[in-house]
């Protein structure tokens, strides 16, 4: 059975190729444009894996990500924030916030391709 | 005063000297000759002389106070910024010299075309309002007017002499005579002082040129004034003007980064045929677009980076790290770049270095522009890397074969905007920023970076680092 990715980002092109690289890996891939949406999502599908995008347009990805994980059916779920480059000290944020790991934007599709491969 | 004059008789001189207090004067033979005839002549010329001394005694007292005042008017000038405190020392101590009973000085206003009483000294509040409602202008019988348009000291000796002087105000509040003098600077009027007494009676000739000297120091305060005014409005603007560029900057390197990964990741994903197989033919040309991107990217990066310094929104993440693994990512980077031109990229890392802390992503960005740098700047030879450590510092350098700086060079090359002025180096781009922001990343980090280099021999870029860096510095 091949794996679930949720990926919640609300920027187009960012989804599409994630959807794409990841769909060509072998993954399913479900989609969220903003945080409310990726939490309602995450709760209804139990993904294997989330894609965080941290700029999100209603509340950011911290906070969703911290809903997330109060959620004992997805806390051990692995959350991956992908940060925009332009906001140094996120790293140490998306660990408070209970992120399992921290991929910075932009990413290389093949970078984030190895990393999602650590945990599912 | 008592005078003692002794009076010498030099028998064979045809002067005779009278010594009077600590002044001598000195008279002819013949003129004395008569005084002394009667005791009378001599008493009255000894008054005389009592007069005259007391006289010059006055005038010396004056000038002293006068000179005084003109030493502390001229140093609040030099020493005070605020104009209200100097042509306030100015106005009181011009009315006191003069002696006259009241002061004011006027600053002109040049789009009303009007004087208006900026400093009073001895009038009252509704006298002041007074002025203010009849609009001295240049030209108008006013006293003020009329100096203007003279361009030169003016003065009523008498204001009841003048048939229905049109300013009633002036009589009503008792003055008789009055003084005016323009202010100039560099022939442009820029205000008046006039004073104002009640007694009537011509100003005399040296009164008129001490509150000239009055007027000209004012014309200095009021100009510093203006000077100091306009600096620092000029001073605010720049301010605010320098933060909404840093601000644009930021926001727009920001903004145009968001197509660019969206044209890279699109690229790359193409490259790994994950859209089908693509021709050799177009995976050499998409190979040239994501080159051509990353390094679009890179420049986007510089501008970003900068603009955040410049803005000091740069905050350092600070966390363990392998130099080790720093240096061997880097190398790793650019090592495809270093095969292309035939270059020898070699590394020396000493194996006791013990575990950093600092920003990793910073610091392998230091060393990615100083190894990138070399690498670009040199045709052929090697570029080395080496890394050792010493008194818990670790010292970086950064070595190439390449053209060289110049020492002129070799100084500005960490400011911003700064290449190494040739055409050869001109025509290899960049922004210009890699080496400012490489200066300040490694400051931040409480480290110092330097350049040796001898012109056709090459360059060695250092930068030392401390092995933990637990706080950020500021960047002054």
């Amino acid at each position: 059975m091949s794996k679930l990715i949720l990926i919640i980002e609300d920027q187009e092109d960012n989804r599409r190729i994630m959807r794409d690289l990841f769909t060509s890996a072998g993954y399913k891939v479900i989609e969220a444009v903003n945080g409310e949406a990726g939490v309602m999502s995450a709760e209804t599908h139990c993904p294997d894996l989330i894609l965080m995008d941290i700029q999100l347009p209603d509340f950011d990805g911290y906070e969703a990500t911290r809903r997330i994980k109060a959620n004992p059916a997805l806390s051990s779920t692995p959350v991956i924030a992908v940060t925009s480059y332009a906001l140094s000290g996120d790293e140490a944020k998306a660990y408070e916030a209970g992120c399992d790991a921290y991929v910075s934007k932009p990413f290389r599709p093949r970078e984030l391709l190895a990393k999602v491969r650590e945990y599912v | 005063m008592l005078i003692k004059a002794v009076v010498t008789r030099l028998e064979h001189s045809r002067i005779i000297w009278i010594s009077c207090g600590d002044r001598l004067s000195s008279y002819p033979r013949q003129e004395f000759a008569e005084l002394s005839g009667s005791k009378e002549k001599l008493e009255e010329y000894s008054r005389t002389l009592e007069q005259k001394v007391e006289e010059r005694t006055r005038e010396l007292a004056r000038s002293v106070e006068e000179l005084q005042a003109l030493g502390e008017v001229s140093q609040a000038v030099s020493s005070t910024l605020d104009p209200e405190t100097v042509l306030t020392s100015i106005v009181r101590h011009a009315v006191q010299l003069s002696q006259t009973d009241a002061g004011t000085i006027y600053e002109f206003d040049e789009d009303e075309g009007v004087f208006l009483p900026r400093i009073n000294y001895g009038t009252r509040a509704e006298f002041v309002e007074a002025i203010h409602e009849s609009r001295p202008r240049v030209g108008d019988p006013s006293i003020m007017g009329q100096a203007a348009m003279k361009r030169a000291p003016n003065q009523i000796p008498d204001i009841e002499n003048i048939p229905a002087y049109p300013f009633p105000f002036v009589q009503q509040a008792g003055y008789r005579a009055l003084l005016a003098l323009p202010l100039l600077r560099e022939d442009r009027l820029i205000g008046g002082l006039v004073v104002r007494r009640k007694g009537a009676g011509e100003f005399p000739a040296p009164v008129v040129e001490l509150l000239q000297a009055f007027a000209a120091q004012s014309v200095l305060a009021i100009h510093n004034a203006r000077l100091f005014r306009e600096i620092e409005e000029k001073g605010r603007e720049l301010e605010i003007a320098n933060k909404h560029k840093s601000e644009f900057l930021a926001n727009m390197s920001h903004e145009l980064r968001t197509p660019l990964n969206a044209i890279l990741g699109y690229t790359e994903l193409i490259l790994d045929n994950i859209y089908g197989d693509v021709p050799k033919k177009i995976q050499e040309v998409l190979k040239r677009l994501e080159k051509s991107g990353r390094h679009l990217l890179g420049l986007i990066n510089d501008v970003l980076d900068f603009s955040k310094i410049e803005a000091g929104q740069l905050t350092l993440s600070l966390n363990d790290y392998s130099m080790q693994d720093v240096v061997h990512t880097v190398v790793n980077s650019v090592q495809s770049l270093a095969e292309e031109k035939n270059l020898d990229l070699k590394v020396s890392v000493s194996p006791d270095l013990t575990v950093g802390k600092g920003d990793e992503q910073r610091i392998s960005q230091v060393f990615l522009n100083l190894v990138g740098n070399a690498i670009k700047f040199t045709e052929e030879g090697e570029v080395k890397v080496e890394v050792t450590s010493l008194n818990n510092k670790f010292f970086v350098a950064v070595s190439d074969t390449g053209p060289g700086l110049s020492a002129a060079d070799q100084q500005r090359i960490f400011e911003e905007f700064q290449q190494a002025d040739s055409s050869s180096t001109r025509k290899k781009g960049g922004t210009g920023l890699g080496l400012s922001i490489s200066k300040k990343m490694v400051e931040m980090h409480g480290g110092r970076i330097w350049v040796g280099s001898t012109l056709g021999k090459g360059s060695t870029f250092r930068f030392t680092l401390p092995v933990r860096v637990e706080k950020q510095r500021k960047q002054g």
